[in-house]
């Protein structure tokens, strides 16, 4: 099964569950991602991914300065998003056990 | 290295096509995550991989974004923003920036006499700033300009070059530069401070937020619409400190050039009577009675005595023979007095009687003592202690 396809629902929950606990540019986000074992991950969904939680609030932005190179933007989550974060994990905890029930059935 | 910094703003001009139907401070905010994104990517590609490998072409990645942050797709251009306006707003504010920066130059130039002229700027500065100020703090599209292209390609040269050094090396020198500034704008708010009221507040706010504005304009780009003028301003000043300074100076040196005190450097005189005769112990006082004294150090006959030995004003003044540890008289000869020219007139050759043929010896009427070659006149010794 594709992934991709799978990830798209969740990607808003797996990018809020990244930058829990440290703040991140984009490419940052990415590679936290990828480290956490999404290797399908798109850098443009990833990037789409935080535009939109930046404008639904639930993320703000900072730049930092580079001295080589564009300056990065970072994202940090508020309190707006942690709110999101952990309403979509129980969302996603009773779905994945809901899920995980059915294919038992169907394993037995 | 330079054909993939290519890539990287072909790529990057592909992606601003593709996104361009959306609000232009979604855009800048958009690129500016992906600025960053393809720079750093870019420098992890291998020597024969382009971006495009990576990331896939640019309009496929536009569209995968727009996707997963719920833009709408991509919707035709109208025609009439497809044509390059000549006049657009990031021209004109960028103009305006650079017209701004330049006005307050000048005006900071004369600020000094007159604090009002610097409105002139502020309003220029603050039109063009409104004009972009939505378009969020990387002001993409005023970077994009061709102008602003061709300056910044000016401001990088190739590396390695003297001029890339020279042009680091004055970027170390960015944060000293911030606090020269403050202190250039205290010091004209400061010269202002008993005059004008308005105008020391005003340059002193400036000073005091020219601090914070220098580091801020490296991350929000619209801080040097406070940043840029702020230095002209600071430069105008320092033009019209050094100008007033000059002034001041040429007005001392002037008054330094009247005539001082004449500096007497002869430290012995001798007088001669009409017939070239030496005469000894002559006093010479001006017309108060003041005893006229050669300026130059004199030193009694013997040290440790009590001074002054003899009148200061007594000519010609004794001269010590360390040698013999005596005093006397010594008549002017071509060496003695330091400060006439050996050959033009020395008062042993020509002394200042007049009708003494020039040739007639001074020391004629003394017995010249036969060991000196020149005539000099033993004793008239004076005993120091009277």
């Amino acid at each position: 099964m594709d992934t991709s396809q799978l990830l798209k629902g969740v990607l808003d929950l797996a990018v809020l569950a990244v930058l829990r606990k440290d703040d991140g540019y984009g490419y940052d986000v990415v590679r936290r991602l990828r480290a956490g074992g999404l290797n399908d991950v798109g850098d443009a969904s990833v990037y789409g991914t935080l535009r939109r939680l930046y404008n639904a609030g639930m993320l703000t932005s900072y730049v930092v300065p580079s001295e080589e190179g564009p300056h990065r933007k970072y994202y940090s989550i508020n309190e707006t998003g942690r709110a999101r974060l952990a309403e979509s994990r129980e969302t996603w905890r009773s779905f994945a056990s809901t899920l995980d029930g059915l294919l038992e059935e169907v394993a037995a | 290295m330079n054909t993939q910094a290519l890539g990287v703003e072909h790529y990057l001009a592909g992606m601003r096509a593709a996104l361009d139907d959306l609000p232009p401070n979604e855009v800048a905010e958009i690129m500016e995550d992906v600025e960053a994104h393809v720079a750093e990517l870019s420098t992890e590609l291998g020597a024969n991989e382009s971006v495009e490998q990576r990331l896939g072409p640019p309009e496929q990645y536009a569209r995968e974004l727009r996707q997963a942050a719920g833009y709408p797709p991509r919707t035709e251009r109208l025609p009439v923003t497809t044509k390059k306006q000549f006049l657009s707003r990031p021209r004109a504010a960028a103009w305006g920036l650079a017209g701004g920066t330049g006005v307050t130059l000048l005006a900071g130039a004369a600020a000094l006499r007159e604090p009002a002229v610097l409105l002139l700027p502020v309003v220029i500065l603050v039109l063009s700033l409104a004009l972009v100020n939505d378009r969020g703090p990387t002001q993409q599209e005023i970077m994009n300009l061709p102008e602003t292209v061709r300056l910044k390609k000016w401001l990088t040269p190739e590396p390695g070059t003297p001029a890339e050094r020279a042009i680091t090396y004055l970027r170390s020198l960015q944060p000293a530069w911030w606090l020269v500034r403050a202190g250039l704008l205290g010091l004209g708010a400061v010269l202002l401070a008993g005059r004008d009221i308005f105008g020391f507040l005003a340059i002193a706010a400036v000073a005091v937020v020219s601090v914070f504005a220098g580091p801020r304009a490296k991350a929000d780009r619209r801080w040097l619409w406070f940043s840029l003028p702020a230095s002209a301003l600071a430069v105008g000043l320092l033009f019209q400190v050094i100008d007033v300074t000059a002034g001041q100076l040429g007005y001392n040196a002037s008054r330094s050039s009247y005539p001082a005190p004449m500096m007497e450097t002869y430290e012995n005189i001798y007088a001669y009577d009409e017939n070239g005769k030496l005469l000894t112990n002559v006093l010479l006082y001006d017309q108060d009675g003041n005893p006229i004294n050669a300026s130059r150090q004199y030193y009694g006959c013997r040290t440790g005595d009590p001074e002054p030995v003899i009148p200061a004003n007594r000519y010609p003044r004794p001269k010590i023979d360390y040698e013999n540890g005596t005093c006397y008289t010594v008549t002017p000869s071509a060496t003695a007095p330091s400060s006439a020219p050996a050959s033009s007139a020395p008062p042993s050759s020509s002394p200042p009687s007049s009708g003494q043929p020039s040739s007639g010896q001074p020391s004629s009427g003394q017995p010249s003592s036969g060991s000196t070659p020149s005539s000099s006149v033993p004793p008239t010794s004076v005993s120091p202690s009277k």
